[in-house]
């Protein structure tokens, strides 16, 4: 080894150390010419952005007097990056305005031929970039799109049938939600609100069907469907809500209990303190919310009953919350300062009276 | 009139504006919470129009420093869906009127109208 560093020359060691150097400054260059590069690419995504926001202000604010064809901007549509801003903009601006605005809105993306882009996503093979062009045919309520759309959703991609599950149901309605009939895989919280936000009526024969999904055996189907009963207080569903207390999912049970609540009638109260033992923990909160949702006095005796017998803490808790609910506060307050009260107790109601003040 | 609009969306924001301006009216557009009630404070405005979510104050406290300020302004608030509780809220702190989005532009300058000839 020592007769190594005893060759390199002083000439050799000057070189090195500017080679080194030399590749520092290239590699410091490299990150400031990428850097600039991407700043670049920023700068010009926002004045496009702008661009797309500036046409869809002077359609909506001025109408039809601009609706006409703008050459220039055409010409700039030939670019895919800033044709994908535009779209982006347009499917934007459907969820922020209504009435004539959204018609404007419409009217820009039939004019500059905006669906022909879209169609292109929706062939192409990546997930994401499909999904996107389901939702701007959707959006733009393209109704051509509807039977490829459709045939999406057994896609093997979950953001493709999920985006194709939406797309059928703004085109259709609750028409649209035929795909829950065969749905093995699970339907998200977050699609099944998209979804219920989309149904805004529900058709005179829409019972079979309903009826149908709340014995499904995919229980997000069931879950959906309590909401939907929730949405549009079905109340012949009543019935069929509480036979899903005996489902084997505690979601299930849940959903029941909060879809009972939404339908209350004289019955309700008496049916959930009948059901209350059978349940598990989960759903004996749920009940106990629903009481104190319901602030029914006659459930005041078997609220006492569970703050001073259950064996469950939380339901101690949930029980108490109700009677404050119920405005028990002297009962509580009297329980609070007794000496010959377990001290277990006394601490359960002082936390549930602390956390309402 | 002199139209205050709090609004962190930039096409929203634009778009009412150039509405409002074609009315006729002047406007004083504000991005966030704090700046509105700001503007509320130093100028002589007429109406405010807000948005709920907003950086730094919401359009809760927009109302709140509206009442604070002791001035009698007239106020539409812009709510998403779901926002139906704090909606409630404004309203209790003196909100003259709210609309939902998606909302129509020429329906919220007819609501303009219907405010200014109170």
């Amino acid at each position: 080894m020592n007769s190594i560093f005893h060759r390199v020359t002083i000439h050799e060691l000057i070189i090195a150390i500017v080679v080194v150097l030399s590749l520092v400054v290239l590699l410091i260059m490299m990150v400031l010419l990428y850097s600039f590069y991407k700043y670049k690419v920023l700068h010009q995504r926002q004045i496009w952005l702008q661009e797309s926001e500036q046409k869809v202000t002077q359609a909506i604010v001025s109408g039809e007097e601009v609706g006409s064809v703008d050459e220039k901007f055409i010409m700039k549509l030939r670019n895919p990056s800033f044709r994908n801003i535009f779209l982006s903009v347009l499917v934007a601006s459907d969820q922020k305005f209504s009435g004539g605005a959204r018609n404007e809105v419409n009217n820009l993306f039939k004019t500059y031929k905006m669906e022909d882009a879209a169609w292109q996503k929706i062939r192409q093979k990546k997930a994401y970039v499909v999904a996107g062009g389901i939702l701007e045919l959707a959006v733009m309520r393209v109704e051509s799109a509807l039977p490829y759309i459709s045939s999406l959703l057994e896609h093997p991609k979950r953001q493709v049938y999920q985006e194709a599950q939406y797309a059928v149901v703004s085109f259709k309605g609750f028409d649209g939600l035929d795909f829950l009939n065969t749905l093995v895989a699970p339907l998200s919280d977050w699609q099944q609100l998209r979804l219920l936000r989309s149904i805004g009526k529900l058709p005179v024969a829409h019972e079979e069907w309903v009826k149908n999904w709340l014995s499904s055996s995919n229980q997000t189907v069931i879950i959906f469907t309590l909401r939907l009963i929730r949405k549009f207080q079905l109340l012949p569903f009543y019935a069929d809500a509480i036979n899903l207390f005996d489902h084997r999912s505690v979601t299930v049970k849940v959903q029941a209990i909060r879809t009972i609540i939404a339908l209350e009638n004289v019955e309700t109260i008496n049916q959930l303190i009948a059901v209350f033992f059978k349940q598990p923990i989960e759903a004996q909160i749920e009940i106990l919310r629903a009481l104190k949702k319901s602030r029914s006095p006659q459930s005041t005796p078997f609220l006492q009953q569970q703050l001073w017998h259950h064996p469950a803490i939380s339901i101690k808790i949930a029980a108490t919350e109700a009677l404050i609910a119920l405005k028990q506060h002297d009962y509580l307050q009297r329980i609070a300062t007794d000496e010959t009260v377990p001290e277990e107790i006394k601490q359960v109601i002082k936390h549930a009276l602390q956390e309402k003040t | 009139m002199l139209i205050l609009i709090a609004e962190d969306d930039e096409l929203i924001l634009r778009t009412v504006e150039h509405k409002l301006l074609k009315e006729g009216h002047q406007t004083i557009l504000t991005r966030n919470g704090r700046e509105a009630i700001e503007k509320i404070k130093e100028l002589d405005i007429d109406l405010v129009i807000t948005d709920i979510m907003m950086p730094f104050a919401s359009g809760i406290e927009i109302l709140s420093a509206i009442r604070s300020f002791e001035k009698q302004l007239p106020v539409i608030v812009l709510s998403s869906m779901g926002q139906e509780e704090v909606v409630a809220d404004a309203f209790d702190l003196g909100a003259s009127d709210f609309m939902v989005k998606p909302f129509s532009p020429n329906e919220l300058i007819l609501r303009i109208k219907r405010l200014a000839g109170k």
